[in-house]
């Protein structure tokens, strides 16, 4: 299990490269929640993911809400445990920068206004005074499967197809 | 009334062309063969129909099916699936249509077409075609004597895969022993000590559903349907912790190369079951500085994932919907681990203890 975390603390939010962009959840990915944590999977590389902490909250977030700017989700959160203590912020901005890099969420081109909604309407309950900051954990023992056996989806160019034959004419055994 | 676009009508003319290039295919190997073996299970409760074209490939294939032959007296019934089954070695007949790998691509390679309802999944090494339309499947293989193992243990992988959700089932990666008023489904990735759990079992009070693939039926009471009689072991482990299963294994010239399969149902018959009410998931860890096996207590999201990830990278593609399907079934049955401690015995005695029965 490798445990994702490349982030450090005390900058100004807007220095953090998530802020400004717009994000929405990897077509390639498969998801659940259960219990307060999230189970993902990048269906490309056959590693799968567990969010955990806060983790699981913001990935809620960027799921009902596609397009949303990083900053935002920073700020809905933030909002949310106001009274934490914590640099609720900048640990939702690198959260959001592992989960690009990881490719588990993609940045939207252009700077449409999609979802630009008031923060309270993107977290999912009241305010709260514990935040856990949001855990991404990255396992890759079952790469393998993926790595011995390539999988490919056929174009609509590639059926049906009559291959150039290398199997030999056969007679019956 | 909707009229097609032209993509679609390309779409439509390509799956007619498609079924046309199996079928003459498959009649091909009819006439070489003379005639057709048809072979009738009960599989998630349906009548499945095996009609093969070869007879090497329907001992190859067969065998895996044995426990869930059809009663001989149903044979008035409609199969729910009809799948046609042959190879180009043993008949002559030229290889159908099979989809273009669109480049270069590695030896191992599989290629998928998803046009609902036409789904195909193509391996070119060694080459075997799936390819299913609702009712109806057709699977072809290059030569039924050079087929792996993996797809000997658990043959039409990928046609069951497609074709369980109309009967109200979905295939899972995993293992299941119980007994006849309930049992558990045993998930975890290769290696994880599913096929200890499960070998392990027979001989047992337990009988035997799976091993490696097994259909589990959504709903509040989810029921496990078997799909194949056979286990599967890395050799080392075989002639380690099951010595007294190697003079059964089915390919003990192949070990080489190939993990050591044992059908179960050759030698265990009474133990086999086509199923039972699921009553719990179990996840196996191994602890061999215990002696005894023991059940413990896990979190549901640890149970989870030790059944989708592996799941959904072995049957691709899976989609969001059989993802959710998982989770749901996981929150729906208790969900524990397993300790297997290193007295085999005491795995079977541990599982049937929790399904409160004697061992």
């Amino acid at each position: 299990v490798l445990v994702v975390n490349k982030r450090g603390r005390g900058g100004k939010v807007t220095e953090y490269p998530a802020a400004d962009a717009r994000f929405e959840l990897s077509q390639g990915a498969l998801h659940e929640s259960i219990d307060g944590e999230v189970i993902v999977i990048d269906l490309s590389t056959g590693v799968y993911y567990s969010l955990r902490g806060s983790g699981a909250e913001i990935w809620g977030i960027l799921e009902r809400s596609p397009g949303v700017r990083g900053y935002d989700v920073a700020r809905a959160m933030a909002d949310r445990y106001a009274n934490s203590g914590a640099d609720v912020e900048s640990d939702v901005l690198c959260f959001v920068d592992e989960l690009r890099a990881e490719g588990l969420v993609s940045m939207q081109n252009g700077n449409t206004a999609a979802n630009d909604g008031s923060s309270a309407a993107m977290v999912d309950g009241n305010p709260a005074d514990g935040f856990a900051s949001p855990v991404l954990e990255k396992y890759t023992d079952m790469q393998d499967l993926v790595l011995i056996d390539p999988v490919h989806d056929v174009t609509t160019a590639g059926w049906p197809h009559t291959r150039p034959d290398t199997t030999p004419d056969r007679k019956p055994a | 009334m909707t009229e097609m676009t032209s993509g679609e009508r390309g779409v439509a003319e390509e799956f007619a062309s498609a079924l046309d290039g199996v079928s003459t295919s498959f009649e091909a190997a009819v006439e070489a063969t003379g005639g057709v073996f048809s072979d009738r299970y009960v599989i998630a409760g349906s009548l499945v129909l095996l009609r093969f074209a070869s007879e090497r490939l329907r001992e190859v294939l067969g065998p895996a099916f044995a426990h869930l032959a059809a009663p001989t007296d149903d044979g008035a019934a409609q199969p729910a699936l009809t799948v046609h089954l042959w190879d180009s070695a043993s008949t002559g007949a030229p290889p159908p249509p099979r989809p273009a790998p669109p480049g270069p691509h590695a030896p191992r390679s599989v290629f998928y077409v998803d046009r609902d309802p036409l789904r195909a999944v193509y391996r070119p090494e060694p080459a075997s075609l799936s390819l299913f339309d609702s009712r109806v499947a057709w699977h072809w293989v290059d030569d039924a004597s050079d087929i792996r193992y993996s797809d000997r243990a658990s043959p039409l992988r990928h046609i069951l895969y497609w074709w369980l959700p109309t009967q109200g089932y979905h295939q899972v990666h995993g293992g299941a022993v119980g007994f006849q008023d309930g049992g558990v489904l045993l998930v975890g990735k290769s290696g994880s000590g599913k096929s200890t759990s499960v070998l392990s079992s027979l001989g047992s009070t337990l009988q035997f559903a799976a091993d490696d693939y097994v259909a589990v039926s959504g709903g509040d009471a989810p029921h496990i349907a078997s799909l194949y009689n056979t286990g599967k072991l890395e050799p080392d482990h075989a002639r380690g912790l099951f010595r007294h299963l190697v003079p059964l294994l089915s390919n003990t010239d192949r070990l080489e190369d190939e993990k050591a399969i044992i059908y179960a149902h050759e030698h265990f018959a009474q133990q086999m079951t086509s199923g039972f009410p699921l009553r719990a998931v179990l996840v196996p860890m191994v602890r061999a500085t215990q002696r005894e096996s023991r059940i413990v207590d896990i979190t549901r999201t640890a149970a989870f994932a030790a059944l989708a990830p592996s799941t959904v990278l072995q049957i691709h593609p899976v989609g969001q919907n059989a993802f959710t399907e998982m989770s749901q079934l996981i929150q729906r049955v208790p969900c524990h681990g397993i300790e297997l401690g290193s007295d085999l015995t005491s795995i079977p005695r541990a599982i049937a203890d929790f399904l409160g029965h004697r061992s």
